[in-house]
């Protein structure tokens, strides 16, 4: 059997693990999660089709969202869901990576900071005075960050929330000893390769698909609505490009299009150095001026994708 | 508007010219479908046309019209009922010809045993009900690409045949049409069975095959009547006119020069600020024919299914091999579709990749007009291609023969060299610096050269460099695995019979220049000198040790050996390769170069190997690409106007011109 990982060659799965009816060890798996909504550790626990499979070749030792059974690792394989947020993470971070010797980051939060990094261009302590009653309670760093910003991450699954299907690639990869493949293409393609129409070029939606990996199906182009980028930029995503071309062409501000990276991946670059060349993120900008509430993810560019689920109804008379 | 084009004699008479009024388009649909076919035709959709299944001519668009720029498209109500009153929309035929997807084998390992099983689905007969011009030159030059041979894409080629084709003669134009520049529309004049031209009211029908001739005289015979000498006329005035309101957006003549000249000019830097790489333009397009193949495994490990997918010379990994991609930046990438399209197609197929048709334009969702950076790029200047060059050896995409492993030997800590036997009869008939591709199930299929031709099969020097490689260094005697091939050119021995000949590698590049030195040494009076200088990282890297002590030996054959690194052992040469000929005495007036290492060192190579007088057609590198195929088929080694699996991998530095070395070809 071939090496499991990529970046880190640590030996082989099942090194920690326990014998499952007499057969090889199977290798130890966790699931533990810092800043995050759980979402990502329910995909995994939606694969009900492979889970018998799963248990078959995996040994949870790990998974307070799905069972009582806990470890402190070694892990042979550990996923982490979510962004580190707060003092306690940027610990118990270093300690994780010690014990896992693959450790794969699941989510737009582990992969990129999230949706709250969005408070990484905003006076951090403005918005938790704002938030809170008690804020000297609340314990927080003041940007919300990647994992790999911090220790070294072996394999990324990316999505708000993952894709199934990825998660499973993933895993049959590491069982098999080869990698895991997993497109590194625009979301562009999928939607060609599914035939549907681009919503960009025929509706004038705003759609963040060219610059964003692919994974998730095309799944906001095929309900007619533009791609919010949730699983993240591409390798050499030409975000600066994009945000030109809406600017030039779609009738929209720099505030709007700055906007439309706001996203769950908003701290990912190149999103991050398009959205600071465009001003920062709204909630940002008006926290300066004092009764400051948390409107960020509200304001324009989540408005403007809303608009843009319109469908074309009926024809237009002029073309426009 | 009347122009002096409709002069053509075959255009003008009304004989065997039917007439077809709207409400006939469901006779046509039916006798399509009571025909056994499935009937494709234009719908809306999603606002646009979108071809899909038909049942009636009610699922067409009725009085629908588009408007068409870069970079946007928009339906529009037309003031008639018109069924085609527009141009082609993001859907084109090929998704039915030369589907997304396809599943192309599996494979399975039971112990020391692998099958391969190629997975043939039988077509559903189709019809295409609008094809346009371009689309049709369309498929003529995706016949070109899959199915004209030497190597063939069988399911391209079923679908195809399978297809009954209802051309529509264009009475519309948009910004974005350029077929008249590339020489495929707006008439259609073949390549149908039969062709539509829409009038006020009905159709002027054409008859183009024996096929179309069945159903005029048979189902559709109540539905015409013959056609009038008006309708000819009108009809054949509207398609004229539809060509001058086209007009020659893109001035072709000598295009393909003009671009290949063009591969420094800074305009592809600028494009690429614009350009997102997302891929739109080549998927939308008619004729992009570039696939990879993703194995699906089971979480056992044994058993793998191969399915291709459209992909892109646009997406940074399409042209990735070990240490990175070929074509890393943006630019490098726009440049290879672009210069593909309008210069190298024409070298390797005798046609444009190009039909006009407008789609990259359209749908380019930052609105980049290929006609416009075409006359940026490309000034008049005049260059004359080489033909490339073809070796036919028996294969096909989608099968592998099972050889077994015979013999192992360990040549250094990470190299193994499997001797096989069993292998494809055609192995016997290969030559030197042909390479297999080589497949175990549950591993991407990987080009491995030849390292050696045995009575019964071939050896093969593989270094476990990654988790396919080193599962092949892992195979046991009597395991099997999967080969394709004898595929490639070779080194072409022959030119060098009564010269003197250097042979210039490093590592595992030592490999498929093996049956050269083979050659040489049993045939050594036909050749003059024959030096082999070789690199290696450290002498315990040194490959086919013992070997090589018997060529400077027994073979007559100068060894000259070089490490990287070395302890205190070694008292050989330390450095790189090109230093150990520094100081040689030879003169390389009558030498000939068979060189094979990283692109870097090779062109180190050559430059020292000029010096000495070798000219450029005598020095042969052997070039590493991203190979799927090995047939080119896939188009991921695409290299200009070379596919290296089939045109190479062995190319003379004259051949390969001012594109060897060049960052991002």
């Amino acid at each position: 059997m071939a090496a499991m990982a990529q970046k880190a060659d640590r030996g082989r799965p099942g090194e920690h693990g326990h014998a499952a009816r007499g057969g090889t060890p199977r290798p130890r798996v966790g699931v533990v999660k810092l800043a995050s909504c759980d979402g990502c550790q329910l995909t995994i626990l939606d694969l009900e089709d492979h889970l018998l499979e799963l248990s078959e070749h995996f040994e949870i030792v790990d998974f307070p969202e799905a069972s009582s059974a806990r470890s402190n690792g070694p892990y042979d394989v550990l996923f982490v869901e979510g962004s580190v947020s707060t003092p306690d993470h940027l610990r118990r971070i270093g300690e994780l990576r010690k014990q896992a010797r693959v450790l794969v980051t699941i989510g737009a939060c582990a992969t990129s900071g999230g949706i709250q990094a969005l408070r990484n261009w905003a006076d951090h302590d403005a918005y938790r005075a704002a938030v809170y009653p008690t804020p000297e309670y609340v314990e927080s760093l003041a940007r919300s960050t990647p994992i790999s910003e911090h220790v070294s991450v072996d394999f990324e699954l990316r999505g708000c929330p993952i894709s199934p299907e990825q998660l499973i690639e993933l895993l049959t990869a590491l069982v098999t000893g080869r990698r895991p493949q997993l497109r590194d293409e625009a979301v562009c393609m999928e939607c060609k390769r599914r035939g549907i129409v681009c919503v960009m070029s025929a509706q004038g939606i705003a759609c963040l698909g060219q610059v964003t990996q692919t994974g998730c199906g095309a799944i906001c182009p095929r309900m007619g609505r533009g791609c919010y980028g949730c699983f993240g930029p591409r390798e050499q995503a030409n975000a600066a490009g994009l945000a030109r071309w809406f600017q030039a062409s779609g009738e929209r501000s720099a505030e709007e299009v700055g906007q439309l990276f706001a996203g769950f991946t908003a701290y990912a670059e190149p999103f991050r150095s398009a959205i600071t060349d465009l001003g920062g993120t709204r909630g940002a900008r008006r926290s300066g001026g004092g009764g400051f509430i948390a409107a960020g993810g509200t304001g324009a560019g989540r408005a403007s994708y809303l608009a843009g689920t319109r469908r074309m109804e009926g024809i237009d008379d002029d073309g426009r | 508007m009347m122009t002096t084009e409709i002069t053509r004699p075959e255009r003008t008479t009304t004989a065997g010219r039917w007439y077809l009024d709207r409400a006939g388009l469901d006779d046509l649909v039916a006798a399509l479908a009571a025909d056994g076919r499935t009937v494709i035709g234009p719908t809306v959709a999603d606002g646009a046309i979108v071809y899909d299944e038909i049942r009636a001519s009610a699922d067409m668009p009725h009085g629908v019209g588009d408007v068409q720029v870069a970079g946007r498209y928009r339906l529009t109500k037309r003031d008639d009922a018109r069924v085609f009153g527009y141009v082609v929309g993001p859907t084109s035929w090929k998704r039915w010809v030369f589907p997304p997807t396809i599943e192309l084998n599996t494979g399975r390992r039971a112990g020391h045993r692998v099958e391969f099983a190629p997975i043939r689905p039988r077509p559903e007969r189709l019809a295409f009900i609008g094809v346009r011009a371009c689309e049709i030159a369309a498929f003529g030059v995706q016949d070109r690409v899959l199915d004209a041979g030497p190597f063939r894409d069988a399911d391209y080629a079923a679908r195809r045949a399978s297809a009954f084709i209802v051309a529509v003669q264009c009475t519309t134009a948009e910004t974005t049409c350029f077929c008249t520049s590339m020489g495929t529309g707006p008439e259609v004049e073949s390549g149908f069975d039969l062709a539509l031209t829409e009038l006020d009211e009905g159709f002027l029908l054409d008859v183009g095959s024996p096929a179309g001739q069945q159903l005029v005289e048979g189902p559709l015979a109540k539905a015409i009547r013959p056609a009038t000498p008006v309708e000819v006329y009108t009809a054949a005035a509207d398609v004229a006119a539809t060509r001058a309101r086209i007009g020659d957006p893109l001035p072709t003549a000598g295009l393909h020069d003009r671009l290949l000249a063009q591969l420094d000019n800074p305009r592809w830097a600028q494009i690429a600020e614009r350009c997102i790489t997302c891929g739109n333009c080549t998927l939308a397009c008619p004729t992009c024919f570039c696939t990879s193949v993703v194995q699906k495994t089971d979480m056992e490990g044994i058993g793998a299914t191969n399915e291709r997918s459209w992909d892109s010379c646009f997406s940074p990994g399409f042209a990735r091999v070990a240490g990175g991609s070929f074509r890393s930046r943006p630019r490098d990438r726009y440049r290879q579709w672009l210069t593909h399209k309008f210069g190298t197609w024409w070298d390797q197929f005798g046609t444009a990749g190009c039909v006009g048709c407008g789609r990259c334009i359209t749908w380019c969702p930052v609105g980049i007009d290929v006609r416009e950076e075409l006359m940026a790029i490309a000034p008049p200047i005049a260059l004359s291609p080489e033909p490339t060059r073809v070796e036919p050896v028996a294969a096909s995409f989608d099968d592998f023969v099972v050889a077994q492993v015979v013999a192992t030997r360990l040549e250094t800590a990470d190299t193994v060299t499997l001797t096989l036997s069993g292998a494809d009869p055609a192995f016997s008939k290969g030559s030197l610096g042909q390479f297999a591709m080589v497949s175990i199930p549950g591993f991407p299929p990987l080009p491995i050269s030849i390292s050696r031709f045995t009575v019964d099969g071939i050896e093969l020097t593989i270094r476990g460099a990654g988790p396919a490689t080193r599962a092949m260094c892992a195979l046991k005697v009597g395991d099997q695995l999967g080969l394709r091939g004898p595929l490639g050119n070779n080194w072409p021995i022959d030119r060098a019979v009564g010269r003197d000949l250097v042979i210039v590698t490093g590592g595992i590049g030592l490999a498929p220049l093996r049956p050269v030195i083979h050659a040489l040494a049993a045939d050594r009076r036909r050749f003059g000198d024959v030096r082999l200088y070789y690199g290696a990282r450290t002498p315990a890297d040194i490959l086919y040790r013992e070997e090589m002590e018997r060529w400077a030996s027994r073979g007559g054959i100068e060894v000259h050996l070089t490490v990287d690194r070395a302890g205190p052992e070694w008292e050989g040469r330390v450095g790189v390769v090109t230093q150990l000929f520094d100081q040689a005495q030879w003169e390389g007036a009558n030498a000939i170069a068979f060189v094979c290492g990283p692109e870097r060192m090779m062109q180190a190579t050559a430059n020292t190997l000029a010096g000495r007088g070798v000219t450029t057609s005598r020095i042969y590198v052997t070039l590493e690409r991203h190979m799927e195929c090995g047939i080119g088929l896939c188009g991921h080694c695409q290299m200009g106007r070379f596919f290296v699996c089939r045109d190479g991998p062995v190319f003379s530095l004259e051949q390969l011109g001012d594109t060897f070395g060049r960052e991002g070809i």
